[in-house]
């Protein structure tokens, strides 16, 4: 190193020895590490979901029941929104000081840089209103989404709703289809329709420049729209069925007998559907599931108020659970004296259809006495304990006392009481006890009061087995998925009852004998030959409820239905004319019925219309 | 070597060295084009776009280089203190116009704007040279030492004024010409020493060690301890008569441990500026901030890195040019960041090489001189380059704190590529001359 010449070598070897290096930094970064590649991953790139339209759901005639609308989100970049501007975007915005410092409060670096939700669900005009009244902002952003709409605004307790995914769904979901704040079905039609609904999420990866923008498009799977639905309710009976419904509690269920297809599904009282669109459910929650509220108004009554007791409608059961026992024919006749429960005048019940047309409940009495005690065993307790399960298993094949697998959730089962309710479970405080019960002591089933209890869709569904002689679909509400036009498999298996048809015979001659000349005059439409059973339940703290099944044509059913009006007195009062209107209704759309409506027919219509029933709470408003 | 049969233009013109300065001025043409290219100026000639201008630029230094080829070199010998002299007055004069951001660094000529510390760089190597070629003037004399300092002191105390850091620290390059021309090679090891010990005491600032001790305690103790082992090494093993010259090392290096951890913990808390105690500390990894005082590198490293092994091909970068503009200062200061995303490692590696190669026969050149004058100005030209290429490279790809300096011939900038072709051009000229002169 002493020779100054050769010090050129060590200044060539600091040139060399550095640019060696530098090539090895090179190396490093662009071929082994990833960590800067992620980074400008992270700075160049996004990755963003495109989610599909939902699927649309029509009527039965192709009527849009359930639609999609455009609606904006306004986000807010945490990163780029300057605190001076809170008030402004406070003021402009409606939301608080602190719900905005909830918005900008987030964890990550990289949230910061990403446009958070402030507002969610506003309309295109709603949208350029706070455009305008917003100071100029990079900030700020709207950022397109669908929401429900209901064009046609009915029948919510069928339709369901939709609202941001909760945790139990998003634990469930091992596909890992969904992300916080994913809006999905969340009841009714909506919630088990869900998979065909929803679609399938498309990708959009998209590169950035330094300020977020979208500046070229990298790759682009694009979104599958969900499948349409068709249901299978008749959106002008639905809709006809709500306005009869007005100032009233209670339900209607209509079913097409053939195929077991819900025509028309009435709660009420009811509610528009489009209060839950797009944030009204967050918003309108609580009004509607207001737990105070006695009418139940978010509770689907047809298919989940399962402790309606039948009253005198199951009548019709007993007659044919005790035709298919043998313990009666169609002849056998019984004394009514009045006892051991009380009746009304009527001529002598001679045989199965006086009886029925004259709702008789002595005569039921005895039938069910001779159900239960069939003289098996010596006592009475053992006989009736025999007679019992014969007879439960009997009377559950009716749909009743079962879980019917409707396609809606919340469904419930209703209670046929067994052996073992009764030994454990009845009554609630202290149980009966195995072989401490007998007939007497719970006779009251007879006339489908005592612990009887039923869901009106199985009221329904009794009804159309009566019209099918013996034999009931599924009831389920919809009628085509997609475009291939299937509906479950499960609908299109025929169930029987333990019955044989040729015993409902003489039960269908008598329930059209009660609308021409028994309980259900009121039902009764001009040239039109409906069978029906009215039922009055026995209410001990305010009115009766009114009971009401039906099915017409009686030679070529197309229509069954169950009518139920909470305090409503006798099932003659108000629900066999609401009946007799959808059935009439019915009818006439489907060509049915071509004649001029009558007067009378008018005049049940206005009643119906018309009329508030006092409930035990309140006057409904 | 023949170029040209034209009697004016000189006769022996190095080719490879010219060649290498074509190849790059059009390399960075193109690359300026291709991160600065956008559709509504589709010409090359688009005197809106950095593209346009560079080519004025080149154009205007070819013409410059023309020039400077036809003069004579003496003419440069001659006149070296002038030149220097003129430049140092336009960096006097340039303090007085109307800052941009802050900085009086330019002079604006109608669209353009000159920067007179471009053009200090090769004034001062001409400068320096004259002074180390003035007969009995060797660069061992301390009053030689002195006139070289004061020489690099004036530029350089001139641009810390306006104020532009990055371009005072080119003049630390001529320790590199003045190891070259004889004095101690002591001053690069102390370099190096100071280099390492710095880096350990920002490093260790702000740890405890045993309890009590600071990071520079540490260090200046540990130094200590080593001096204690090489004094009794020195005093049991060294013959008495050469004790003392080793005493007197070991103690100088002692003194320069100690002053360097605290002197460096002084200056890193008291003088630098934060951002720029900031910027140290993000190469140090002390500190990880990719969205704040990281994010030039940040972004620069990501660019870079997304060109992986060949490239996403000339025009097709996406993270720097102007579209997506991801890359702070992308034409000027982290244009290489476009080589390594465009053209990948291998193109990274190809531009290396050749830097390197042009480094290299610079200093071939130099040392083929007789002439003392060009030797120096040759070493002048290649130190220049060369620290540029280490600070510019290592600042992109991470290695270095993010200093404000030109890649030479790539970078966007009339002054920039103007200084270093006249540069280069002085160089050609004058070595062209080798044979004739003596000296």
């Amino acid at each position: 190193m002493d020779n100054v010449q050769n010090r050129k070598f060590v200044i060539l070897a600091i040139f060399i020895f550095i640019g060696v290096l530098y090539i090895g930094r090179l190396f490093y970064i662009q071929i082994i590490s990833d960590e800067h590649k992620e980074w400008a991953k992270t700075v160049s790139q996004r990755s963003l979901r495109v989610l599909p339209e939902r699927g649309y759901m029509f009527d039965r005639n192709g009527v849009v029941l359930v639609g999609n609308e455009k609606t904006y989100d306004f986000c807010i970049v945490p990163q780029k929104f300057s605190t001076e501007d809170s008030l402004g975007v406070c003021k402009s915005t409606g939301l608080s000081i602190q719900e905005l410092r909830d918005v900008l409060d987030v964890e990550t670096s990289y949230d910061r840089l990403m446009p958070q939700k402030a507002i969610s669900g506003l309309s295109i005009s709603e949208m350029e209103t706070l455009k305008q009244k917003l100071v100029e902002g990079k900030a700020f952003s709207f950022i397109e989404s669908n929401k429900r709409v209901y064009p046609n605004p009915m029948a919510p307790h069928v339709l369901g709703f939709t609202g941001i995914i909760q945790k139990r769904h998003m634990d469930a979901d091992t596909t890992g289809y969904y992300r916080e704040q994913d809006f999905v079905g969340r009841a009714g039609v909506e919630s088990s329709y869900e998979k065909e609904l929803r679609g399938l999420i498309g990708f959009k990866e998209i590169l950035k420049d330094n300020k977020g923008q979208e500046k070229a498009l990298v790759k682009y799977d694009t979104a599958i729209a969900g499948q349409n639905i068709t249901l299978t309710l008749d959106s002008r009976l639905q809709e006809y069925g709500e306005h009869l419904m007005i100032n009233k509690i209670g339900s209607i269920v209509a079913i097409e007998p053939k195929t077991g297809e819900i025509l028309s599904m009435v709660s009420a009282p009811t509610y528009d559907p489009n209060v839950f669109s797009g944030d009204g459910l967050r918003k309108n929650y609580d009004s509607i599931f207001n737990p105070n509220d006695t009418l139940q108004t978010s509770k689907n009554k047809a298919i989940y108020n399962d402790t309606y007791r039948p009253g005198s409608i199951f009548k019709l059961v007993q007659a044919l659970v005790g035709m298919q026992a043998g313990v009666i024919d169609s002849t056998t006749s019984f004394v009514c004296n009045k006892q051991p429960m009380n009746c009304h005048n009527h001529p002598h019940p001679s045989n199965v259809k006086v009886a029925i047309q004259h709702s008789c409940n002595p005569y039921f009495y005895n039938v069910y006495r001779r159900l239960l005690l069939r003289g098996e065993a010596k006592s009475h307790f053992i006989d009736s304990r025999f007679g019992l399960t014969k007879w439960e298993e009997a009377v559950r094949s009716f749909g009743l006392g079962t879980k019917l697998n409707t396609d809606i959730p919340g469904i419930k089962t209703g209670n046929v009481p067994d052996t073992s309710y009764y030994d454990n479970e009845f009554p609630l405080k202290k149980p009966y006890g195995r072989n401490r019960w007998a007939f007497s002591m719970i006779y009251s089933n007879s006339i489908g009061e005592g612990e009887i209890g039923v869901a009106p869709i199985q009221m329904a569904n009794l009804a159309a087995i009566i019209a099918n002689r013996g034999w009931y679909y599924t009831p389920h509400l919809v009628k085509e998925i997609g475009k291939n036009g299937d509906k479950r498999e499960e609908y299109t298996k025929k169930n029987y009852t333990l019955v044989d048809s040729a015993y409902f015979e003489p039960v269908a001659y008598a329930m059209e004998q009660v609308v021409i000349n028994g309980t259900a005059r009121r039902a009764r439409i001009d040239s039109v030959r409906v069978c029906g059973k009215t039922g009055t339940v026995e209410n001990k703290s305010f009115n009766d409820h009114s009971v009401f099944i039906a099915y017409a044509p009686a030679e070529d059913p197309q229509i069954a239905i169950a009518v139920y009006v909470e305090y409503g007195t006798w099932g003659g009062t108000w629900a066999a004319p609401i009946a007799s209107l959808m059935i009439e209704k019915y009818l006439r759309d489907q060509g049915y019925l071509n004649t001029v409506r009558s007067k009378k027919s008018l005049a049940k219509e206005k009643r119906a219309f018309e009329s508030v029933i006092q409930h035990k709470h309140a006057i409904i408003k | 070597m023949r170029l040209s049969s034209s009697s004016i233009l000189p006769k022996k013109l190095d080719a490879p060295l010219l060649i290498i300065y074509l190849v790059f001025v059009l390399l960075g043409v193109a690359t300026i084009f291709s991160s600065a290219y956008s559709e509504e100026f589709p010409s090359l000639f688009s005197m809106d776009k950095e593209y346009g201008k560079q080519i004025v630029y080149i154009g205007f230094s070819l013409f410059v280089g023309m020039i400077i080829l036809l003069v004579d070199g003496k003419f440069f010998t001659f006149s070296a203190y002038y030149i220097y002299g003129f430049i140092m007055l336009l960096l006097v004069a340039v303090l007085f116009t109307k800052g941009i951001k802050g900085a009086h660094s330019w002079f604006k000529i109608g669209p353009f704007s000159l920067q007179p510390s471009e053009l200090a760089k090769f004034a001062t190597s001409l400068a320096f040279a004259k002074l180390l070629t003035t007969p009995n003037r060797k660069i061992t004399d301390a009053r030689t030492r002195l006139w070289a300092l004061l020489i690099l002191a004036i530029p350089g105390l001139l641009i810390t004024i306006q104020p532009d850091p990055g371009t005072v620290l080119v003049f630390v390059a001529f320790v590199l010409v003045m190891y070259r021309e004889g004095m101690s090679g002591l001053i690069l090891l102390v370099g190096l020493l100071v280099g390492i010990v710095g880096v350990m005491v920002v490093f260790t600032r702000d740890s405890v060690w045993f309890g009590f001790m600071s990071g520079p305690w540490l260090i200046s103790s540990f130094a200590i301890l080593c001096c204690a082992v090489s004094y009794v090494s020195i005093t049991k093993f060294v013959r008495k008569r050469f004790r003392r010259k080793y005493y007197i090392q070991t103690t100088a290096v002692l003194a320069v441990v100690i002053l360097v951890s605290f002197g460096t913990l002084l200056v890193h808390k008291y003088v630098l500026s934060d951002r720029h105690r900031d910027r140290f500390d993000v190469i140090l990894g002390l500190i990880e901030d990719n969205q704040g005082v990281g994010y030039n590198q940040a972004q620069s490293m990501g660019a870079v890195a997304t060109g992986e092994l060949f490239g996403k091909g000339y025009g097709n970068a996406t993270m720097s040019n102007d579209e997506f503009n991801q890359v702070p200062e992308q034409s000027t200061d982290f244009i290489f960041c476009s080589v390594g995303e465009e053209w990948g490692f291998v193109g990274g590696l190809v531009f290396i090489c050749l830097y390197v190669i042009m480094l290299i026969r610079i200093v071939m050149i130099a040392e083929r001189q007789r002439s003392q004058f060009t030797r120096i100005f040759g070493y002048c030209a290649a130190s220049i380059f060369f620290f540029h290429f280490l600070i510019n490279i290592g600042m992109v790809i991470g290695v270095v704190p993010v200093v404000g300096i030109p890649l030479p011939f790539f970078s966007y900038g009339g002054s920039s590529i103007i200084g270093f072709s006249i540069l280069i051009f002085i160089l050609l000229r004058l070595d062209s001359e080798r044979m004739e002169v003596f000296s």
